[in-house]
């Protein structure tokens, strides 16, 4: 379907559009609090890039932590709330953990349910995090194998005409088979009748019987 | 009965795209496939701070979109970057070296931090808080010897002094030093000097002591502005001074450890930035960087006696109206050989440039690119080959046998070029000024990126590799609201095509056009005199087949640009309508044009919906792209019956935020038919807030908020239908008894925090669509609109399986596979742009936010395409061989009948 050309209506605008966190949740004197872990690398070894790529983030990126050389992280400036700490690094995935913290600075760390967000699944803390798996991102490709080549149509093609070709004649050649053969040729030959005469020996009877039904009616 | 069939008929292959995304899940890409029709660019935004690490291999540079970052000297890459808080009261407000080596950044805002970074690997080495009661708007920031310094100064009265261990945050030692001189503004630290300006005078004193005494400077002329030395050992400042008989000149003065002058330059024509100090010979060499029409060359010449010693041969490219460039950084090796130094210069366009001491250009980088603000995808012309076959057509007077002349002409052309191909012999004549691979391919893959940047700068950027083609910096210009327009495409002919871009101007605040050919970058600047308020291009185009703009401009008075175009509105006037939000009063006004003479235009107001501001603010209006199309007309369900879609072009989705005493934040979506002013329909989310993103295309709506209540991102959809039967298959009217659409609405839980969000669009949208999402960790997701679907049931009848409808989940899946961004993370993604392509099933997508990433996405799996593993070597191989057996197997049979026959 085309958009209508005789009604229409301006769909740029000129709004300023301006998403902010900052005015947010900041109170001059507020108590703030820091939020302390732990990430184990990968067991295969630190990768070359390991510590500009590994980043901590407090709800999608609020809050940033940085990762020192020894691997633990420290959030500073943290209010009282609720927290899910994400730990994002391009090769390995890391389990996300939701860290509260109540208006009397008490830290708890549990295990991020988005769906039952009530039911508590303690998590240690201070944090410690120990990679899940590697992060795949690409689909496998398919493997040669002979088997696939063997059934593909091209080859099929090939070699089914070849068996016709070469082995068939061998077969007829054998005269036991020959005879057998032929056995089977007068069985068809007999049991089936022509299709040629099977139908018109059905039109031909439909007709007889048609013709008879209407004399019939102009007897009456 | 007939028309149900066609239709029926026209559904089949959205259906059977529709199964087949399903049974397949999502596409992924193939790991060799890696770099083949993506790249990758990454930025860090405009230089505010930047050093030379020791080594002289890289340099440590901070920016004002607060990325920390390494850069290569050698080559220009970033070594390692560190994206730190965004948030618009953060800012970086101090880099140095320390002692040690490590990079030292001081950050401000809610959240004031101090960080080190390991310059090597990027590490953290420490970090520390200050107290965010700081005032740090009066600080000035210094480093020396393992501490750090905070100088608070109280303008005219007094300094501050704040010691902390650089290490641990503790506060060492603070004293109060009173001093009549000291202004933020006109003050810079240099080493352990903190140096003033006042008048004619330049007052030092040494702050990292505690009852030090000030020096005052005489210098004989007004100062204007001071900078600080940033090479060698001694503490010194750059002066401009300012003279009404001579005009402006700049001296070089340089101190002693205790603030005494120890060396005052010769006052120099221009302004220099740069000292080179010959531990030798004990002398200063003062380096200048002089801009003469269009190039800017370094100048050397000697401290005392201001002789010239060597002017540098080469010089660089710089637009003249630019403004000054900036030397942000030096860098030299450690032999202290000047001609191992290199310039690292910050030019108002955002481009980073590093420069050798002979004026040779090392490398370039775009940091306009990290804050892009308007995108479009533009076709490249035809080849000269497919022009000339283009012009056969064109003139139709010509006689039958003028034009048979010109067949024969054309076909010998094509004749000669395949020719040429096949023999190799390419003749290299190609337009001047155009490459010679910017020419369209044949299935519209390869486009024009024209991009509009917020630091003012234009580029073109070829979508194959991201190389820039072409650029333009725009100054004085106000790019907070940018918007880019299509007014001719490629595709006419002789004429070439036309973009426009509209701002605004920097002092006036009055609107711009910039008029440019997208393919070269070529335009023309042009002030309108008033201020645009909206803006929206016509349906129609006029003789040079270009697309008329409508402006609506503040005192609401209508223009249109081009004005000769003013005759052809005259016909569409009476259907003609505009609208416009403004998010502080919370009015959204509909005008008509319908009261228009043929000389002159006229918007009348016709209707006005008010979003209460005290209630709630309009936090964006979303209509639907102008190039969409929408194939099918509606949706089979399992029953063989048709869901007709409401496809009303004039609908816009709005999106205010409210606050509420009892549910704090209140999230309202309106659905507006922004011609009759009529809304459709509209939903209210408790306790759901920013942010927001939204996405409307076809029938449906999707857009993600935070819920506050559960604290988890959630994906919302809606769609809307006319039901069983269709009010009318031809033209949607807006003003005809409009139906109310049937709504089926349903939301989901996304498990990640969402930064922006695009649907994919294709040429002819037979193609089902996808939605991309960007999150908070860097990975563009393809989510496809099947998972959104809110007919998705908790429990599935067979008929809405044979429908082909998933059952419903609460929580959306995020397989990595389905990441089109693979492993190559994008921080702040601003925003997504799509754009169809040639093939049916392909959409062009280009993620802009700090980084610039561009790949093409097959919603329906590239069906219009032969798979890459086809070989047409390998079948006619098969089919050659196969005629060959079958001719000589005919040849043997024939030869063993004649045998037979012969026995």
């Amino acid at each position: 379907m085309e958009y209508p050309k005789l009604l229409f209506a301006a769909i740029s605008l000129s709004l300023l559009v301006c998403f902010s966190y900052g005015q947010r949740d900041v109170e001059p004197n507020q108590d703030v609090y820091t939020i302390e872990g732990r990430i184990f690398p990968p067991d295969t070894g630190i990768p070359p890039s390991w510590y500009s790529q590994t980043r901590i983030l407090a709800n999608g990126g609020e809050y940033i932590a940085i990762l020192r050389k020894d691997n633990s992280f420290v959030f500073n400036h943290v209010p009282t709330g609720s927290y899910v700490i994400e730990v994002v690094n391009p090769t390995y995935s890391y389990e996300p953990v939701r860290v509260e913290i109540n208006s009397k600075g008490k830290l708890r760390a549990r295990k991020l349910n988005y769906i039952q967000t009530s039911t508590v699944d303690p998590v240690a803390y201070p944090l410690a995090l120990t990679p899940l798996a590697r992060i795949r991102y690409f689909q496998i490709r398919e493997q040669w194998r002979a088997t696939d080549f063997l059934y593909s149509p091209m080859v099929l093609m090939m070699v089914l005409p070849l068996v016709i070709i070469m082995i068939l004649p061998k077969v007829m050649n054998d005269p036991e088979t020959r005879k057998e053969m032929e056995h089977l040729n007068s069985l068809t030959r007999y049991d089936m009748p022509e299709m040629s005469e099977v139908l018109a020996s059905f039109f031909t009877g439909g007709e007889k019987q048609k013709s008879k039904a209407v004399r019939k009616k102009k007897a009456q | 009965m007939m028309a149900r069939h066609l239709n029926l008929f026209i559904f089949m292959p959205q259906v059977f795209i529709i199964l087949f995304s399903i049974f397949t899940v999502s596409q992924c890409l193939y790991e060799d496939q890696v770099g083949k029709f993506d790249w990758h660019q990454s930025f860090i935004g405009k230089l505010k701070f930047a050093f030379g690490d020791a080594s002289g291999k890289r340099a440590i540079v901070a920016t004002e979109l607060n990325v920390v970052a390494a850069l290569s000297l050698k080559t220009g890459n970033i070594l390692w970057r560190h994206i730190l808080e965004k948030d618009p009261q953060t800012n970086i407000l101090f880099l140095s070296p320390t002692s040690s080596g490590e990079a030292l950044v001081v950050t401000g805002g809610p959240k004031p931090l101090v960080r080190a970074f390991d310059p090597i690997n990027g590490a953290l080495a420490w970090e520390w808080t200050l107290p965010s009661t700081f005032p740090f708007d009066r600080i000035l920031w210094a480093v020396s010897t393992e501490k750090l310094y905070a100088l608070s100064l109280n303008e005219g009265e007094d300094f501050v002094v704040q010691q902390f261990n650089i290490r641990t945050g503790s506060q060492t030692s603070k004293w109060k030093t009173i001093v009549p001189w000291v202004h933020k503004s006109k003050c810079v630290p240099s080493r352990d000097l903190l140096i003033c300006h006042s008048g004619k005078t330049l007052h030092t004193i040494r702050f990292s002591q505690k009852d030090a005494k000030p020096y005052p400077v005489e210098l004989g002329q007004p100062i204007a502005q001071i900078e600080s030395v940033k090479s060698g050992e001694k503490a010194g400042v750059f002066v401009d001074l300012s003279n009404l008989e001579s005009g402006p000149s700049s001296q070089v003065v340089l101190f002693s450890d205790q603030g005494q002058t120890s060396v005052k330059c010769k006052p120099l024509s221009s302004p220099a930035r740069w000292v080179f100090f010959d531990s030798v010979g004990e002398s200063n060499i003062i380096l200048q960087m002089v801009q003469r029409d269009e190039k800017l060359s370094i100048v050397t010449s000697d401290c005392i006696s201001g002789n010239k010693i060597e002017e540098s041969t080469g010089g660089v490219k710089y637009p003249a109206d630019l403004g000054p460039p900036h030397v942000e950084s030096v860098v030299c090796g450690s032999n202290h050989d000047m001609a191992s130094c290199r310039l690292l210069i910050n030019s108002p366009d955002q481009a980073i440039t590093l420069v050798q001491y002979s004026g040779k250009v090392l490398w370039s980088r775009e940091e306009a690119l990290a804050q892009i603000s308007a995108v479009e995808m533009m076709d490249l012309p035809v080849s000269d080959k497919d022009a000339a076959i283009e012009k056969e057509f064109d003139s139709k007077e010509a006689g039958v046998l003028g034009m048979f002349g010109r067949r024969l002409v054309s076909q010998a052309l094509q004749a000669q070029h395949l020719l040429q191909t096949v023999f190799g012999l390419h003749d290299p004549i190609q337009p001047a000024g155009q490459r010679a691979d910017l020419v369209r391919d044949d299935f519209g893959l390869h486009k024009m990126i024209v991009v509009a940047t917020k630091a003012g700068k234009l580029f073109g950027l070829d979508n194959l590799n991201g190389e820039i083609i072409w650029q333009k910096a725009l100054v004085n210009v106000d790019t907070r609201s940018m918007q880019l327009f299509i007014q001719r495409t490629t595709r006419h002919g002789p004429f070439p095509a036309q973009c426009l871009l509209l701002l605004k101007d920097k002092i006036s605040k009055e609107s711009i056009l910039y008029t440019f050919n997208p393919i070269t970058g070529e335009g023309s600047r042009r002030s309108l005199g008033y201020r645009v308020l909206q803006a929206m291009p016509l349906p129609v185009v006029d003789e040079e087949s270009l697309r008329p703009i409508l402006f609506l401009d503040s005192s609401e008075k209508v223009h249109i640009e081009p004005q000769s175009a003013i005759s052809l509105v005259d016909p569409l006037a009476s259907n003609t309508y505009m609208y416009v939000a403004d998010p502080v009063t919370g009015v959204m006004t509909g005008y008509t044009l319908a009261q228009s003479t043929s000389e002159r235009l006229v918007a009348s107001r016709v209707w006005e919906v008010v979003f209460q501001p005290e209630t709630q603010t309009i936090q964006s209006v979303v209509g639907k792209s102008p190039q969409e199309r929408v194939h099918s007309q509606g949706r089979v369900l399992g029953d063989r019956s048709v869901l007709y879609k409401y496809v009303n072009p004039n609908l816009v989705a709005v999106v205010t935020q409210g606050t509420d005493t009892v549910h704090k934040y209140v999230l309202n979506v309106y659905l507006l038919d922004v011609v009759s002013g009529a809304i459709v329909f509209s939903i209210s989310h408790k306790r759901a807030r920013e942010p927001i993103h939204l996405v409307h295309t076809e029938n449906w709506v999707v857009y993600t908020y935070f819920s506050e209540k559960w604290r988890r991102t959630e994906i919302a959809a809606i769609e809307l239908y006319e039901g069983k039967t269709q009010s009318n298959s031809g033209t949607f009217s807006s003003l005809i008894a409009p139906v109310q659409p049937m709504v089926e609405r349903q939301s989901y839980i996304l498990p990640a925090m969402v930064q922006s969000m695009s649907p994919t669009i294709t040429e002819k949208g037979i193609t089902s669509r996808h939605i991309l999402v960007g999150l908070a960790n860097g990975a563009v997701l393809e989510v496809p609109w099947i998972f959104l679907d809110p007919r998705r049931p908790v429990t599935v009848t067979p008929e809405m399986r044979e429908e082909g409808i998933i059952p419903y989940m609460p929580e959306l899946p995020i397989p990595t596979e389905s990441v089109i961004n693979y492993n190559k993370t994008l921080p702040q993604i601003s925003g997504i742009h799509t754009a169809p392509s040639g093939l049916e099933s392909t959409s062009l997508v280009l993620v802009y936010g700090l980084d610039l990433f561009y790949t093409r996405v097959a919603p329906s799996k590239t069906f219009d395409l032969l798979k890459e593993d086809f070989d047409p070597f390998l079948i006619s191989m098969v089919l050659i061989g196969l005629g060959l057996a079958s001719y000589t197997t005919k040849r043997l049979a024939s030869r063993k009948a004649l045998k037979q026959a012969w026995k």
